[in-house]
């Protein structure tokens, strides 16, 4: 029991100060034990009530287990149940003491009522005292022979509980066979869900150890148990059901007929009253139709309306969770709900974690046909009083708009935003207009006219003074006054407290400049002045770079700063449609509601069997630090600054270095989100490496991947490798499954390469170079493993090599595996070479 | 699976804790959770699935009463959040209603409940019926009968008749003097009004409510003049699915007393009983309100109970509102509630007034959303029809009711 923290928090007339009470209790139970009066059962009663609420409250009332042992000879059932309930309580704190209560309890597990079998096996299951497992199994192995199926129930739980008390002794007893037995032959349907659930825990928890209990595993998910338990599962309380659709949901039917006749079993679960038993037969049927595309389609259809439903009757809470659902359905096919878009519609009362995920669904649902409804819907929301969904609901027309052909109407509403006179709907709204202008810049002349009648005083967020700032510059030649707006923002440099809007300011000066140099050379005098004075290192060393360059050669300082730009097509900042799969696998589970797989936020001793379970999944659970959850986490958010850094940052670096126009985003996104996801493989595999560094890492890996790739100079002409190639660990995986070693090979390598090697990270970049990617690595010094692939320049032919490095003795044996064997020992040579450069 | 349950009071105090596994989760959770609840302002405004650093967390708030489960493993969310629920019913209906003090006053009976509803974190049985067999609700009557018969215990000693029958949701012999069966269609209707009145949705969401008093073992056929118009439709177990399929009859041995049969959706309905047309001008740091409400179709039977609330805007410094109809109140958060009652038979109902605006702002920018409730008794507003009730081997005296009862449900017209 936990102490007593909580007791002075919620005052009751009735309750007791502290010691003083408990001992009258005790004395008081001490007077009706030995008594033998008529009606000592009521005055018995009254006192364990009042030792229960004690207990409840959080008050130790231990002291008196002694007490309640004796006085529990009693045949009133109410009595048992509140003497066993203390006993449950108290027991595993007082292992000595519980010694007490096996007597009685063993006496009450023969006793002629059933519900008192039951109740007193349960209680002895639950004191949970390692040393008193031996007088659990008599009483267990009689409880699962009972010929009332209330104990029988209550007994196959207690074969799991006594598992999680002391293993062995569950094992020697042979009990997970007779639960087998029963399972398939109990006439009671919760037995038999009882068993399932039992030996599900007790066989994956077993199967590391041994072989049979692997089997045993497996076996449960054969044919015949699947068959066996669907032909029962109307049988089968609700919760029972659920059970056993998510054991379904893992079965491989053999042939599409199995599909259908399973489906058709379970059709009317979709009508159940019980939202989670609706959900768990959507699994089942998203899971057996995966590989058909058009049946796949067809359940999608089928599923809207239940889904639909289940959103509308249940509490807030359950429409989360089904909301949850939905989202994830909504987003891997929105065409199908295209035409249910209204119930995406946010009512006024629904909680803001709601109101989001449904704009998030109104957004994915947009098509040529509904935007108008659509658009005119989040509009209304602008003017809603809760400021955080105003906000969201801008950004969704946004995005709508980023999506769509036709933005005809959509560029009207968003000019209609920024005359709202609302600062945080300007601010959205200039973002917005900003975006859409990179993308369609044939809308400029429009927005211009708009843009440049909001004042800039009025804009505060960095990021919507930001997005002025750059159309200001970008479009200075069609705003009359744009270079005044520039001058006077410039004056207030000092006063600006963001960095962003500074570089931003910079930028615009200049391009300003370039467009009408007589109004703006004054301000670029001052602002590059400014610039230089900055105390924000980036602020400053643009400045200065601006200044060197100008100082240079004008013209090319308006090819770098200013070159003409190709609109974007595609934006950075979208989930990566892998996580989104690895999500969709563990449909109705936990991982939904976070929109994270599981592995990014489980603790790995909860984990199930993970997807990487084979060699690469191995690796990384070896390699991987005791406490998984945290770095996880923090990984998770630096893949997401770093997505969103990208995208924010493309811009800088499209105006600054700008490689290849605005097409370069293009390109650095999928390297980036490739990136990222390689960082969160590599980064998994070896916990070790502290998350802070990493983030480093990855941007230094983005440098590299982002900047024009230094050439090969070493690989021999006889074999080009592309520098970007790409390849996601699903397809590596089957690959590294399907194909033959071609090669086997032992290098050695170079003493440099072994004093560099003391992370994995070091090899990685390293390889990077040489346009050999990783896709997983770990290890520790001196032992590193590590999984790298390659694709030829020319043709998407793949080299898969694993590679495992011993630093004390410097050897690396590389095993390589190739689409197009012939090339095998060509690559094997760049391989080598790679390698024997690696040093510090 | 869940790995155990506590009850929260609505200062954040633990109530009740039931642990469901070896593993002990500690009280302190509750402290972490009521930390999360306090930074998110408000517990019906914190997320149902948390997670802890330590654990994952369900919780639903019923009555001020927060439920709480905790688990560590992965599992599905709706099983968590449904299993909640149901305890929160399943309390609520032994109790009567559910505060604090009531549960505490009755720890045991919430305690035998939870042992039976689930085991080693897995849920058991949730059917009240079965649950009402094991353990005795603590009313009046039995507190009688212990009184009379002497025998005090509030747990019959036999054990459900269920449990073993092949019909789980019924008691074996029941038996009645009179046969009674009453059938209630219960509707919502939800609908959006936007700022042009155009009506963008409306739905309704009804429920079929069996109240049955017969002996024995009944069997029951449902069927409906107009099945066609309902859009998607939920069972409870009891109703056999194939007659439906292919009839669209619901055939079904009953539960006893009250429950659920169905619920069902009815979509795009056209038009709405009731019309709320709001105008809001401001100028010059001022806004005047006009709101008028009448009957637009009328559906032949009388409206009552209609109650117009919506939440001034934060800008607004005080208003000033009055009523032709009804009373207006506006509380001290700036809720604004207008009780019109019935529609009087001589005039439209209307609301006007002036609202002070923010020194500084001109025009209102922000809009508040009306919610209406009503409630008009005896019609189905979906215009479902029941087309009748029949019983295998009718018994000597029956008695069949129906009734129907339409009530808004989020029912919203934004200005």
């Amino acid at each position: 029991m936990a102490p007593p923290a909580q007791a002075h928090r919620s005052p009751s007339p009735s309750q007791p100060s502290g010691k003083g009470e408990v001992s009258d209790l005790k004395s008081q139970l001490r007077q009706l034990a030995g008594s033998r009066a008529p009606g000592i059962d009521d005055s018995k009663r009254e006192l364990f009530k009042k030792v229960i609420s004690y207990m409840t409250i959080g008050i130790d009332v231990s002291a008196v287990f002694g007490e309640m042992v004796m006085c529990s000879a009693t045949s009133d059932i109410v009595l048992k149940k509140m003497c066993y309930l203390y006993v449950g309580n108290y027991a595993k704190v007082n292992p000595d003491l519980a010694l007490l209560t096996i007597n009685f309890l063993q006496r009450d597990c023969k006793d002629e009522d059933p519900m008192i079998r039951g109740l007193a096996l349960r209680s002895l299951c639950s004191l949970r005292v390692a040393n008193l497992v031996e007088y659990l199994v008599g009483p267990l192995g009689l409880g699962l022979k009972d010929n009332n199926s209330y104990v029988r129930t209550v007994a196959v739980i207690g074969v799991l509980k006594l598992y999680h008390i002391s293993a062995p002794t569950c094992i020697d007893a042979d009990f997970p066979p007779t639960l087998k037995h029963l399972m398939l032959n109990d006439p009671d349907p919760q037995v038999v869900a009882n068993c399932l659930s039992a030996l599900q825990e007790i066989w994956s928890l077993e199967a590391s150890t041994s072989e049979e209990a692997s089997r045993e595993r497996e076996a449960l998910i054969s044919k015949p148990v699947i068959y066996y338990l669907l032909n029962r599962i109307k049988e089968f309380s609700e919760w029972a059901q659920c059970l056993v659709l998510e054991l379904v949901a893992k079965y491989v039917p053999l042939d599409s007929n199995e599909i259908f006749d399973i489906m058709n079993l379970l059709e009317d679960r979709l009508q159940h009253a019980n939202g989670a038993v609706v959900l768990s037969t959507i699994k089942v049927f998203l899971h057996l139709t995966l590989s058909m595309t058009d049946v796949h389609q067809q359940v999608y259809e089928r599923i809207k309306a239940p889904l639909l439903t289940l959103v509308s009757s249940g509490s807030p809470e359950q429409s989360y969770a089904v909301l949850s659902h939905l989202h994830i359905l909504v987003m891997r096919a929105p065409f199908i709900f295209a035409s249910d878009y209204k119930h995406f519609y946010c009512q006024y009362n629904e909680p803001s974690y709601v109101k989001k995920l449904k704009l998030e669904m109104l957004t994915a649902v947009a098509n040529e046909s509904n935007t108008y409804e659509i658009v005119t819907e989040l509009c209304e929301y602008a003017a809603n009083v809760d400021i955080p969904i105003a906000r969201e609901s801008i950004r969704a027309v946004g995005k709508i708009a980023l999506q769509q052909y036709d933005v005809n109407a959509i560029v009207d509403r968003l000019l209609q935003f920024l005359e709202m006179e609302k600062d945080y709907v300007t601010a959205e709204a200039l973002v917005l207009v900003k975006d859409l202008l990179r993308k369609y810049p044939q809308w400029s002349h429009d927005c211009i006219a708009v843009v440049g009648s909001i004042s800039s005083q009025n804009v505060q967020e960095p990021k919507a003074k930001a997005a002025l700032i750059w159309m200001l510059g970008e479009y200075s030649q069609d705003m009359q006054d744009a270079p005044y707006i520039l001058e006077s923002l410039t004056e207030n440099w000092e006063e600006e407290p963001s960095a962003e809007v500074r570089l931003h300011l910079l930028t615009a000066v200049m391009k300003c400049f370039f467009k009408r140099p007589p109004e703006t050379q004054k301000v670029l005098g001052a602002a590059l002045a400014a610039g230089l004075a900055d105390f924000h290192q980036d602020v400053h060393d643009r400045a200065l770079f601006y200044y060197r360059l100008l100082q240079y050669n004008v013209s090319v300082a308006e090819r770098v700063v200013n070159p003409p730009k190709q609109a974007v097509s595609v934006f950075a900042d979208t989930q990566s449609s892998e996580i989104k799969d690895r999500i969709f696998d563990e449909f109705n589970s936990l991982s939904v509601v976070y929109q994270k797989p599981s592995y990014m936020f489980t603790d790995k001793d909860y984990r199930g069997p993970f997807e990487f379970s084979d060699e690469l999944g191995n690796l990384s659970i070896a390699a991987e630090s005791a406490d998984n959850v945290v770095p996880a986490q923090g990984v998770e958010a630096n893949d997401k600054d770093l997505l969103l850094s990208t995208s924010e940052k493309e811009e800088i670096r499209g105006a600054t270095f700008n490689v290849s126009g605005y097409s370069a985003p293009l390109y650095d996104s999928s390297a980036a989100s490739v990136q990222s996801e390689l960082a969160i493989i590599s980064s998994t595999s070896a916990g070790s490496a502290p998350s802070s560094s990493l983030a480093i890492d990855d941007l230094l890996g983005l440098g590299l991947s982002a900047a024009p790739a230094p050439e090969p100079a070493s690989v021999p002409p006889s074999l080009k490798l592309n520098s970007k190639a790409i390849l996601d660990p699903g397809t590596f995986q089957q690959k590294w499954r399907q194909l033959p070693i071609s090669l086997s090979q032992e290098f050695s390598l170079s003493p440099e390469g072994v004093a560099a090697l003391t992370t994995p990270q070091a090899l990685l970049w390293h390889m990077q170079g040489h346009s050999i990617h990783c896709i997983a690595s770990g290890g520790h010094s001196p032992n590193f493993k590590f999984f790298f692939f390659a694709q030829k320049a020319e043709e998407s032919s793949n080299f898969l090599v694993e590679c495992i490095i011993n630093t004390s003795s410097a050897k690396a044996q590389v095993k390589i595996k190739a689409d197009d064997q012939s090339t095998s020992q060509a690559f094997s040579d760049v391989f080598q070479s790679a390698l024997s450069k690696f040093s510090v | 699976m869940l790995q155990c349950i506590f009850l929260l009071a609505d200062n954040g105090a633990v109530i009740l804790e039931k642990q469901l596994t070896g593993h002990r989760v500690d009280r302190s959770i509750c402290d972490w959770f009521w930390d999360h609840v306090i930074s998110q302002g408000d517990s019906f405004k914190s997320m149902p699935v948390i997670a802890s650093p330590t654990h994952y967390i369900f919780q639903i708030v019923r009555a001020g009463i927060t439920f709480l489960a905790c688990t560590q493993v992965e599992m599905p969310p709706l099983m968590g959040i449904e299993f909640l629920c149901r305890v929160a019913d399943i309390l609520s209906d032994y109790l009567g209603e559910l505060n604090e003090d009531l549960i505490k006053d009755n720890f045991v009976i919430v305690y035998e409940l939870l042992d039976e509803m689930i085991d080693n974190g897995f849920p058991l049985t949730t059917e009240p019926n079965i649950l009402r067999e094991m353990i005795a609700p603590p009313n009046i009557v039995s507190k009688m009968l212990s009184v009379v018969t002497g025998n005090s215990s509030n747990v019959s000693d036999i054990l459900p008749g269920a449990t073993a029958s092949c019909v789980p949701w019924r008691p074996t012999d029941v038996k009645y003097a009179n046969n009674e069966v009453y059938v209630d269609l219960v509707e919502e209707m939800d609908a959006i009004i936007n700022r042009d009145g155009v009506l963008v949705k409306c739905e309704i969401y009804g429920e079929v409510q069996v109240n049955c008093l017969l002996s024995g073992l009944p069997d029951l056929t449902l069927s409906f003049a107009n099945p066609s118009i309902l859009h998607d439709v939920r069972f409870h177990p009891c109703v056999r699915f194939r007659p439906w399929e292919s009839h669209q009859i619901l055939s079904f041995v009953p539960p006893d007393g009250q429950f659920k049969l169905m619920s069902y959706r009815v979509k795009k309905l056209k038009s709405t009983p009731i019309y709320v047309k709001p105008q809001l001008t401001s100028d010059a740091g001022t806004c005047r309100i006009s709101v008028m409400v009448g009957i637009r179709n009328d559906p032949g039977k009388t409206i009552d109970s209609i109650i117009l609330q919506f939440q001034l805007p934060p800008c607004i410094l005080s208003a000033d509102l009055t009523s032709n109809h009804g009373t207006v109140n506006v509380l001290s958060n700036k809720i604004c509630t207008w009780s019109i009652g019935r529609i009087p038979k001589d005039k439209a109902p209307s609301l006007s007034g002036t609202m002070v605006l923010e020194t500084g702002l001109e025009t209102l920018r922000v809009f508040p959303t009306f919610q209406v409730e009503f409630r008009i008794m005896g019609v189905a507003l979906s215009g479902l029809q029941i087309d009748k009730l029949d019983l295998q081997n009718v018994p000597n005296r029956l008695y069949k009711g129906f009734r129907a009862v339409t009530r808004a449900g989020e029912y919203e017209v934004r200005s």
